[in-house]
């Protein structure tokens, strides 16, 4: 009967009572003013389980979460990209509609830009004015770094809010170069003094990637859409734009089943980096796609790629299985593997500090 | 006053008119579960597992869904989006699509997305549900490599024309409404049933993903708080409306016409960490869905024969909108899905002696069409991105059931279907149940069955990122357990059951991230799951006024990646599955006194990772959570009418808890209840 009572009275205790444990609130300090990688971890979409990690090269030392960890609270849903400007790093967090500023040193927000549709890449034009690219829209935002603001916006001609795609930004002089992305197949020219779209260029289906080299010449990879879609499919390429008269200069084409992503250039503007299942590497001076890999794949498809401005070391994300920590992978310039380590779910993009 | 003592005063002066209704009736006593004892084994359940949703539950109160009804009553995962959104049932550690959905003989399953969504069925709609766990569901359908949830519909018994009307008023502007209507004579039996469900569904929650704000003149941030939000874009109007015709020729033949009407409209909630101003966007999903089924069944003595038809037909919108900055909503998404399915079934059963063999045949003719986005081509045209395509789904089975002494039982069931134009291998099971104790009606059972499930239309042909070269996911499941029932007739019952399972399914398809910025569904992973479920009931009359009954369930389901790893890196190996709870437990407690009735019910899930390695990272993690709900009850029997009255409690700790990530969930809410059934 004794053990009767006990458990009954145990199962009241369980059962009358709720007890979900939460552990938020506590905010850690961090002041590392070390220069290093970020790495910006998607998350899973619709989860908001994106999160921010930090690598010291030198060190060999990596950070998770520091953003949540700074303060409290969560990075948000698929953080998509990052840069830094003036010691303030910029994470464009795709989902959440929402572009947080922070300390690059102590993590800590400074501030956010919010009423954003659904922002991919920032790109700074001066301390009072920065672009803002949107998926499924057809606008590029205005903003002021300064405020925080919106200050307006640039509408993209030839496409609607439904299938508009801005995406990745360079800038030459005073124009800016806009690769369109998702159902499109254009690069724009944005002088930068007006705010307005002065020329476009038609390079093939869906540029994703774009970067200015060395010797002023855009490169952009276009991935060539997905086989049974009406716009049409057609074999991935790289392309070289002369930025000065804004011509396409040549059109290196993959295999038709290629799927070439995450195109980057060296420190010194001198090489292009991109993954098509390996990493593959050839100088901005060639004409034709190298036929070797620089580093070969490791099972699984990486998903990110990023090249140290200054060692030249070559850092590859994998993914895994897009559902547990991601591991990042660095090589040294000429291949050979440096040091590994995980970060969070699906890193995707990676800034410079 | 804090919100604790507000919440107190609240519930005692919603129940306070309960009390006041009570003084003048006459005592009259309800049931609460049937005392009966039952020892009967049909040939039919031989060696199967069953979990079987007592009428009582089913219609506890007019505001529940299934998904409701399976969180408190059974030990499945219910996996649930937030209040009046998406929810998904598994058994045993396995996902959702595998778990298959039969209304009154007819799947359910969405053919496009492979499964169901439980918050669309009020358990108002359904006068029978059966769960069949793993193995067991074979006997009824293929594809449920988790198992299979059987609903159907039953004539009401009435006698000339009735008519019953609830109304629920609950918390976050909430109203439920119910109508039926029901006629019925010696041969003929007719209802009309309406459920009507409606709430802005703006419950407070505190966002401890996000934080305000506070700035200086300089836009310097001086202090940061976690805010007090409302769950924001939720709002939800659902209209069922559900007619039956029964016709019982009295000499062996029933005719049946069950049709059901959906229309749904639906906001979808926006995640915690969404910085978007809910006045300037519209997310929205619309469902009109008429299900209907014709039935036949011709029975004598020995042998009967059914034949079914119906016919489905879903119109599915999915509108995001936003404010662009100009006053008007303009869509950013568009999409449409369209689902037409003819239905055909054919079952014949025959007792010989100690030996029943039935035969079935049924076929699912699916015809999609998915519309998800308006581009404009290359030459300036337009252009919709979606795809057309139909399926045809047949499935056959045989099967025979051999009982050699009232002791024993054998039954084996051969299983073949098509998809499309690929055969399955022939899918067995057998099953086997032995008396071990007449005394304790102690009863040991064990199965064990193939299965095969075919990759949905959406994982085949969804643009972009559908996959037509999916493998079908295939599966091994072993049962066995023992189960018992003792008690007196109209005194006390208690049954219980513990089942051990095991369970292989190989080429597990999960939908991925691409390089190409979009998802592609493949076949990644190999999972094992093992464990235990038990259940017990409990029944007594503790004397001619006081009724007591009790029910529970436990499930420990490890459910273990054991797939090759992906890479060198991979920590997935070995680990449990996300999102899938290892524990999951259900209690309710119900104690009537004449014509009162105080339900108690309590559900558990344990911790639940959200990364397939296992880890718990700080933004992403889902704690355990056990749920209380109670509900006080008073019929009052008058000369023109019954009236009953409830007044509910849900969570009633006021727990902050998350089913999934970023889903905000209500906290203690109530709702009551007026129902009156009046006496032609």
């Amino acid at each position: 009967m004794r053990y009767l009572t006990t458990i009954l009275i145990t199962l009241a205790a369980i059962t009358l009572t709720g007890c979900m444990e939460w552990d938020y609130g506590r905010e850690e300090s961090f002041s590392n003013s070390a220069n290093g990688l970020f790495i910006t971890n998607e998350g899973n979409f619709q989860y908001g389980n994106a999160s921010l990690s930090f690598y010291d090269p030198a060190t060999r030392k990596v950070e998770n979460e520091v953003f949540y960890r700074s303060n409290a609270m969560k990075l948000g849903d698929v953080a998509q990209s990052m840069v830094i400007r003036n010691g303030i790093g910029w994470v464009v967090v795709n989902n959440s509609h929402v572009v947080f500023a922070i300390d690059i040193d102590t993590y800590k927000e400074v501030g956010r830009i919010t009423g954003l549709t659904s922002p991919r890449y920032i790109h700074f034009v001066s301390d009072e004015k920065a672009y803002i690219t949107q998926l499924w829209d057809n606008r590029i935002f205005i903003i002021n770094p300064r405020t925080y603001q919106i200050t307006g916006h640039i509408e993209c001609p030839s496409m609607e809010m439904e299938s508009g795609s801005t995406e990745q930004m360079v800038q030459w002089g005073r124009y800016l170069y806009v690769s369109c992305w998702s159902y499109q197949n254009r690069i724009l020219k944005i002088d930068t003094t007006t705010d307005q779209i002065v020329d476009e260029l038609e390079v093939g289906i869906q540029p994703s990637s774009l970067v200015l080299d060395r010797n002023g010449k855009l490169w952009t990879l276009t991935d060539g859409g997905k086989v049974g879609t009406p716009y049409g499919h057609e074999a991935p390429t790289l392309c070289r734009i002369d930025a000065e008269t804004f011509t396409l200069e040549c059109r290196l084409r993959f295999a038709e089943d290629d799927e070439p992503s995450e195109l980057q250039l060296s420190g010194a503007g001198d090489r292009l980096y991109w993954l098509n299942e390996d990493v593959w590497s050839m100088s901005v001076d060639s004409n034709r796609l190298p036929v070797r890999p620089l580093i070969e794949q490791r099972e699984t498809l990486y998903y990110g790629l990023t090249v140290d401005p200054a060692s030249g070391d070559v850092y590859v994300a994998d993914a895994i299985d897009y559902q547990q920590q991601g591991k990042i992978y660095r090589y040294s310039a000429s291949g050979e593997e440096i040091d590994e380590f995980y970060v969070g779910i699906i890193p995707g993009a990676f800034c410079w500090k | 006053m804090n919100s604790r003592a507000r919440n107190f005063l609240l519930l005692v002066a919603m129940l306070l008119p309960l009390f006041a209704w009570g003084q003048s009736e006459p005592p009259r006593t309800i049931p609460i579960r049937e005392v009966t004892v039952y020892g009967r084994r049909p040939m039919k359940d031989i060696g199967t597992v069953q979990t079987r949703m007592d009428s009582s539950v089913l219609k506890e109160n007019v505001s529940l869904s299934i998904a409701d009804v399976l969180t408190f009553n059974s030990s499945l995962f219910v996996k649930n989006y937030g209040r009046a959104t998406l929810s998904t049932v598994s058994f045993r550690g396995t996902s959702p699509s595998h778990t298959q959905v039969v209304w009154n003989g007819m799947r359910i399953n969405n053919p496009m997305m492979g499964m169901t969504d439980f918050s669309m069925i009020p358990s108002y709609f359904i006068d029978d549900a059966s769960l069949l766990h793993g193995t067991s569901s074979v006997s009824d359908v293929g594809g449920g490599l988790g198992g299979s949830v059987r609903l159907s519909t039953k004539p009401a018994s009435a006698e000339g024309f009735g008519l019953q009307y609830v109304q629920g008023v609950g918390s976050f502007q909430t109203f439920d409404e119910f109508l039926r209507l029901t006629y019925g004579n010696d041969h003929w039996q007719l209802s009309t049933r309406a459920v009507y469900s409606s709430s802005p569904n703006e419950y407070k929650y505190r966002n401890h993903d996000k934080k305000e704000n506070i700035y200086d003149t300089d836009h310097n941030i001086i202090g940061q708080y976690y805010p007090t939000e409302r769950n924001r874009s939720g709002s939800f109007k659902d209209l069922h409306i559900l007619q039956e015709a029964y016709y019982n020729t009295g000499r062996g033949d029933r005719f049946g016409l069950n049709a059901w009407y959906i229309n749904s409209n639906r906001e979808l909630q926006m995640l915690t960490t969404d910085y978007s101003d809910a006045t300037e966007m519209d997310n929205r999903q619309r469902e009109h869905t008429f299900r209907g089924v014709l039935s036949w069944d011709h029975l004598r003595s020995r042998w009967k024969i059914a034949a079914k038809a119906g016919y489905i037909n879903t119109w599915m919108a999915y509108d995001y909108k936003r404010d662009p900055g100009n006053g008007i909503m303009t869509t950013m998404t568009r999409s449409r899905s369209y689902v037409n399915t003819l239905y055909g079934q054919a079952d014949g059963e025959l007792y010989a002696g100690r030996w029943l063999f039935t035969a079935s045949v049924s076929a699912h003719q699916h015809f999609v069409r998915s519309e998800d986005k308006n581009i404009i081509l290359q030459q300036g045209d337009r252009a919709v991105v979606g795809y057309d395509k139909g399926r045809i789904e047949l499935s056959t089975s045989l099967s025979a059931k051999w009982r050699p002494s009232d002791r024993i039982g054998f039954s084996a069931v051969l299983r073949e279907e098509l998809y499309g134009r690929d055969w399955t291998p022939l899918i067995p099971a057998l099953f086997f149940d032995g008396v071990i104790s007449e005394r304790g009606n102690i009863i040991a059972k064990a199965s064990f069955s193939r299965n095969f499930r075919y990759p949905s239309l959406n994982d085949l042909y969804f643009l972009p990122g559908g996959n037509p070269d999916l493998r079908r996911e295939s599966g091994w499941t072993y049962d066995a357990g023992v189960q018992f029932a003792v008690g007196r007739d109209g005194a006390y019952s208690l049954s219980g059951s513990a089942t051990w399972f095991d369970s292989y399914v190989k080429d597990w398809i999960m939908w991925l991230p691409t390089t190409k910025g979009f998802f592609s569904p493949r076949n990644v992973k190999d999972v094992h799951s093992y464990g235990v479920e038990l259940k017990a009931d409990f029944a007594a009359a503790l004397t001619e006024e006081w009724h007591l009954g009790a029910g529970g369930t436990f499930s420990w389901t490890p459910s273990i990646n054991e797939g090759e790893p992906m890479s060198a890196a991979d920590q997935s190996v070995g680990k449990q599955l996300p999102y899938t709870p290892e524990i999951s437990a259900s209690l309710t407690g119900e104690l009537s006194w004449r014509t009162w009735s105080l339900l108690y019910k309590w559900s558990h899930y344990s911790e639940r990772y959200t990364m397939s390695s296992n880890d718990l990272s700080l933004s992403g993690n889902l704690p355990p959570y056990y749920m209380s709900n109670i509900t006080l009850s008073k019929q009052i029997s008058l000369r023109w009418a019954d009236l009953s009255l409830k007044g509910s409690v849900n969570n009633l700790f006021d727990e902050e808890y998350l089913s999934v990530l970023s889903r905000p969930m209500p906290g203690i809410n109530y709702e009551i209840f007026i129902g009156i059934t009046p006496k032609w």
